[in-house]
Parts: structure tokens; C-alpha cells; sequence
């Protein structure tokens, strides 16, 4: 019985669907989304194509101006590219070497973490998870001038001045970017049905075995999830690593925001494409990994 | 045996604890000591730093500000991006990954690239502007830094992607059952909507405004980029009094009064959801 009904929904679906295709060109609420889309992608986009496009650009004439970029482009060129400075190039280097180093750190405390919070029963559980979510609702300026005025401090007792180093960077975004894989991974994890664990015990796997044979590969998505998120907190960061940079050590984004602050110098539009061609790898990445629908929907939890 | 999945949580929380307590309440501490010059303070505590602010209508108007800023951007991510994250979560077309890969693309993208395009695009000898007087439309050039309207621009590029993927992630948990179900019954599409997804999705729509209402407030980037030195907003004047004026103490105090702004809007708003769900009874 059950299964006639639904099969009688699913013909109907088909054929509404269907219908609906047929029909959509021609409405008028099709055709209000369609130029709504188009109007607000335009403007999405428009800032990303003048910025990739710009760095094309000749200058009109043979009298540098430095500060002119034409859009469209009328001559092409690639000297924007070869003239990329030296120090955006290392900072964008070190920024995705941060990125990845603070993605795998957030991986390995925001996995157990996040293991330890679905599965633990043990008293001020609410106050624990309360500490580990509180980076996302506390503003990143103020984690920024929270964690220099800390590392002056530790400076102070220690002598191990960690602002303006590599690690003083990474402590800040470790701090920022741990909740997103807790959250992803506890949400994969909520779902996750732990008989399939006891199962594994069961047939003689050690809870070591079971784990890494079993858990790991199940909640894996969530995992990869989580990483990409941290590794995006870190990659575009501005307000933490603003306090916590110095010549030595300084992120891409920092580096292009003073670039900006300064003189403007269309070199800086070809570095900003590099790491706008980097993003879009990355997003082509994750819909080949997981997906860019379960991506967003271990999201919203 | 029983495993003790609680003992997972040591190291992690140990390290979480200890960069959470360990930042805020040193910067807590430090903002109740007064500055002196070249960065050194006072050496006894007082509520100065508060008074100040308190007193002074500069900091309070920089507040406000921000506090309208961020409210307007809240609104039109929300209002714009809902159409946009319902189409997208409802739509089965080979459109639907290269739109949500445009989406997703445009928050893996510093908000620094973003805006430098943003002021090509609206320089005086720029496209926009040339259109616009050449249309007649204003006699002037549209200027983009220096203004609020620049800066709320800047933060809606900053957030809208975000926004968008939020707001997806709500209406994809909403079954598309429920949709085909009040189909049969001969409801229109538009009543589908009033009548079952906005109502579903309303408590993460409300939890989706105050994330991007939180995000706009602390935005750094933006502000500081299109508000030329003429708009200052809370975050920026943060910046400022820290690293230009070198006084902790004040910046300390500052960013304390934003820390304290955005947490009492959570409580309440949480406080108002719980009272919400349980009035309507949606579990969401």
C-alpha cells in the first residue's frame, strides 16, 4: 500500500516537473528570477573580473602611468605578472603555508574535541562546549588586540616574544579556525550510528582499530569540511593578522591591504588574481571532495 | 567497559581555554590602567578609560554608527541573498553547482581583493561613473571612499556570499516533500513559500541576520579601506587607538565595550528564539 502511494507521488512529480520545465521559459516569474540572477551575479562578480582583467591591461602609452588601469583592456600584457614584488609573492607563499599548517592543527584539537563533545557524558558539558564555540561570536578585531596584548605579556615573563613571528600568526588563527571543525565534524557525527563501532569491537577490532577502520572514514567529509573552512579563515584573515604581523611575517591579505593603503600599483592586481585563481582551485577541489551542497549544508548547524 | 570519550576533550579544551581566558582578560586588564605616553599605563586601576567613553559623544556616535552600518548590511544580505539561497537550494539543473561555486568563491576571496576592484569599478573616470553621467542620472561622480553609503557597500560584499551560504544550508534542511505535499493540495508557489518555507526557516533566518549583524560589526577590512580616514567605524577606531595612537589602555576599553555590545545581543536574541520556538512550537 505504502509503496503504491509512493509510487503514484513520484509519477506525479515527474510529470509536474516535467510540465513546469516546458512551461518555465515562458513565465513571467521565470523570467523575473532569471534577470534578478543575472543582475545580482553581475554585481557579485564584477569587483573579481575588473581586478583579473585590469592585470592584463597595458598602459595606454608608452609614458608609464603607474596608477592607471584600463577596463576593458585595450592592449594585453603580462608585465604586471613579471613585476609582481617580491614581498607580495613571499607573503602569499606564507600565507598558504600558514593556511595549511592551521588547518591540520585545528584538525587534530577539533576532532577529538568534537568526538569528546558528542559522545562524552560528564557534568558541564554546556560550559565546555560553550568555551570551545566562543571564538566565532567574539569580533576579530577584538581577537586581534586580545592576542597582541597577550604575547606582550608572555613576552614580559618569558622573554619569548611571539608577536610579529610565524607563530604568534598561527596561535591567532588556531584560535578562530578550531570551532568550524568542531562544528562540521560534530554535526557528521550526530548522525553517525555508534553500533557500527560496537559492531567492529565485536568482531575482535581493538577500539584503536575500529576507530581509524570505521569512525575516521565515516566522518571524514566532516573532517574535510572543517579543514577547508579553517584554511579560508586563515587565507583571508585581515583584522587578526593586522595586530600580529610585522615585515617578518606577514600574510598575503595584510600585505596587499597596506599595498593598497599606500600607492596604487597595478602589480598588485596581478597578485590579487593569483590568489583569486587559487580560491577558484580550491572550490573546484571541494566540489570533487565532498561537494559543494554537503559543504554547505554542515554549515548551517 | 565504558570508554570515557570525555578525556578527548582535555588537551583541546586545555589549549581553547587557555588562548580564550588568556587574550580577553588580559586586554580586559589592561583596559582599566590609564595611558601615558609611548604606550606604557598607569600603574592603579581605574574605570577612566570608561568614563571616557561613556562621556565622550565621539565614541558614542562611532558606536552608533557602526551599530546603523551593520544593521542596513544585515538587512540587504538577508533580504538580497534569500531569493537567491531559496532558487539555488530548490533548483535541479547543471546551473545550480556553478552558481553555489560562484557563491563559495566569492568568501574564499579576501574582502582585499574584492574592494580593490570595488574602487576601480567606481573610480570618478571609472564605468560606473561614466555611465551615470553620461545617462544624466547625476551630475556628479558617485564617490565610494570617504562615504558610509562606500563602507556599506564594501561590508555587503564582504558578507553577502556568506549570507547566501547560510541561508542555503536552511531552506536544503526544509524536505521537499513538504513542498510537493501542499502542491497536491493546490497551494500556489507563492504560498508554498509564506506558507512553508518562510515560516521553517524563520528561526535560522533570525540566527543567519545576527551572524552577519555580529560579522559587520567586528568587519575590519571594508571600513578601513573605504572609509577613507572620514568614516570610522568601532573596529577601525580600535585599530587606531592601538597601533597609531599607541594607547592599549583605551583600545582595550573599546574593543571591551564591543565585546560586551555583541554579547548582550546574543543573549538577548537567543533568550527572544527560545521564547519564539516555543511559542510556535517549531524545531528547526
Amino acid at each position: 500500500m505504502a509503496t503504491h502511494i509512493n509510487t503514484d507521488l513520484r509519477s506525479f512529480k515527474t510529470e509536474r516537473t516535467v510540465a513546469r520545465g516546458l512551461r518555465r521559459r515562458f513565465t513571467l516569474r521565470g523570467i523575473v528570477t532569471v534577470i534578478y540572477f543575472c543582475a545580482v551575479f553581475t554585481m557579485l562578480l564584477a569587483p573579481l573580473i575588473v581586478v583579473i582583467g585590469g592585470s592584463f591591461s597595458a598602459p595606454p602609452n608608452d609614458v608609464v602611468v603607474m596608477s592607471y588601469v584600463e577596463f576593458p583592456p585595450e592592449r594585453l600584457t603580462l608585465d604586471w605578472y613579471r613585476k609582481i614584488p617580491e614581498s607580495q609573492l613571499k607573503a602569499l607563499g606564507f600565507s598558504f603555508a600558514l593556511a595549511f599548517a592551521v588547518a591540520i592543527a585545528a584538525c587534530v584539537i577539533g576532532v577529538p574535541a568534537a568526538i569528546g563533545l558528542v559522545r562524552g557524558r560528564f557534568f558541564g558539558k554546556g560550559a565546555v562546549a560553550a568555551v570551545l564555540r566562543a571564538p566565532l561570536q567574539i569580533p576579530h578585531v577584538v581577537s586581534g588586540i586580545a592576542f597582541l596584548q597577550l604575547f606582550y605579556l608572555i613576552g614580559q615573563y618569558s622573554g619569548i616574544y611571539l608577536q610579529g613571528t610565524s607563530w604568534g600568526l598561527f596561535l591567532g588563527h588556531l584560535f578562530m579556525a578550531t570551532p568550524f571543525v568542531i562544528g562540521s565534524v560534530g554535526a557528521v557525527l550526530q548522525r553517525f550510528n555508534p553500533r557500527l563501532e560496537e559492531a567492529a569491537v565485536i568482531l575482535g577490532a581493538s577500539r584503536w582499530r575500529s576507530l581509524y577502520r570505521v569512525t575516521i572514514p565515516i566522518i571524514m567529509p566532516g573532517i574535510f569540511t572543517g579543514a577547508l573552512y579553517a584554511f579560508i579563515v586563515s587565507f583571508v584573515d585581515v583584522p587578526v593578522a593586522i595586530f600580529l604581523a610585522s615585515p617578518e611575517a606577514t600574510t598575503f591579505p595584510v600585505e596587499l591591504f597596506h599595498a593598497m593603503e599606500q600607492d596604487f600599483n597595478p602589480s598588485s592586481l596581478a597578485s590579487a588574481s593569483l590568489a583569486a585563481l587559487f580560491a577558484m582551485l580550491l572550490v573546484a577541489i571541494s566540489q570533487k571532495c565532498v561537494g559543494l551542497d554537503s559543504l554547505l549544508k554542515s554549515k548551517s548547524k | 567497559m565504558k570508554a570515557r570519550w570525555g578525556y578527548l576533550l582535555l588537551i583541546p579544551l586545555a589549549l581553547s581555554g587557555f588562548l580564550l581566558f588568556g587574550s580577553q582578560l588580559v586586554f580586559l586588564k589592561q583596559s582599566f590602567y590609564q595611558d601615558l605616553a609611548f604606550g606604557k599605563t598607569a600603574a592603579e586601576w581605574t574605570f577612566g578609560n570608561y568614563i571616557k567613553i561613556a562621556t565622550d559623544s565621539y565614541y558614542l556616535r562611532t558606536l552608533w554608527l557602526t551599530t546603523y552600518i551593520s544593521f542596513i548590511v544585515a538587512i540587504v544580505c538577508m533580504g538580497l541573498g534569500f531569493p537567491i539561497a531559496k532558487v539555488l537550494a530548490r533548483l535541479q539543473s547543471r546551473w545550480t553547482t556553478f552558481l553555489l561555486g560562484t557563491i563559495v568563491l566569492t568568501s574564499f576571496i579576501t574582502t582585499v581583493i574584492q574592494i580593490f576592484g570595488l574602487i576601480i569599478i567606481f573610480r570618478a573616470d571609472g564605468p560606473v561613473n561614466r555611465l551615470l553621467l553620461f545617462l544624466g542620472l547625476s551630475h556628479e561622480p558617485l564617490r565610494l571612499v570617504g562615504t558610509a553609503g562606500g563602507v556599506i557597500v564594501g561590508l555587503i560584499y564582504a558578507s553577502f556570499g556568506f549570507a547566501v551560504m547560510l541561508m542555503y544550508g536552511i531552506v536544503r534542511t526544509i524536505p521537499e516533500s513538504l513542498d510537493d505535499a501542499a502542491a497536491i493540495h493546490g497551494a500556489t508557489k507563492a504560498r508554498i513559500l509564506t506558507r512553508i518555507i518562510l515560516p521553517l526557516s524563520l528561526p535560522g533566518l533570525i540566527v543567519g541576520f545576527l551572524t552577519i549583524f555580529n560579522l559587520s560589526m567586528g568587519a575590519f577590512t571594508s571600513a578601513a579601506l573605504l572609509g577613507g580616514g572620514r568614516i570610522i567605524t568601532l573596529p577601525v577606531l580600535i585599530q587606531r587607538t592601538m597601533l597609531i595612537d599607541v594607547k592599549y589602555g583605551m583600545a582595550g576599553a573599546l574593543a571591551a565595550m564591543l565585546l560586551l555590545f555583541v554579547i548582550v545581543l546574543n543573549l538577548v536574541s537567543v533568550m527572544i528564539l527560545k521564547r519564539f520556538r516555543a511559542t510556535r512550537g517549531i524545531t528547526v
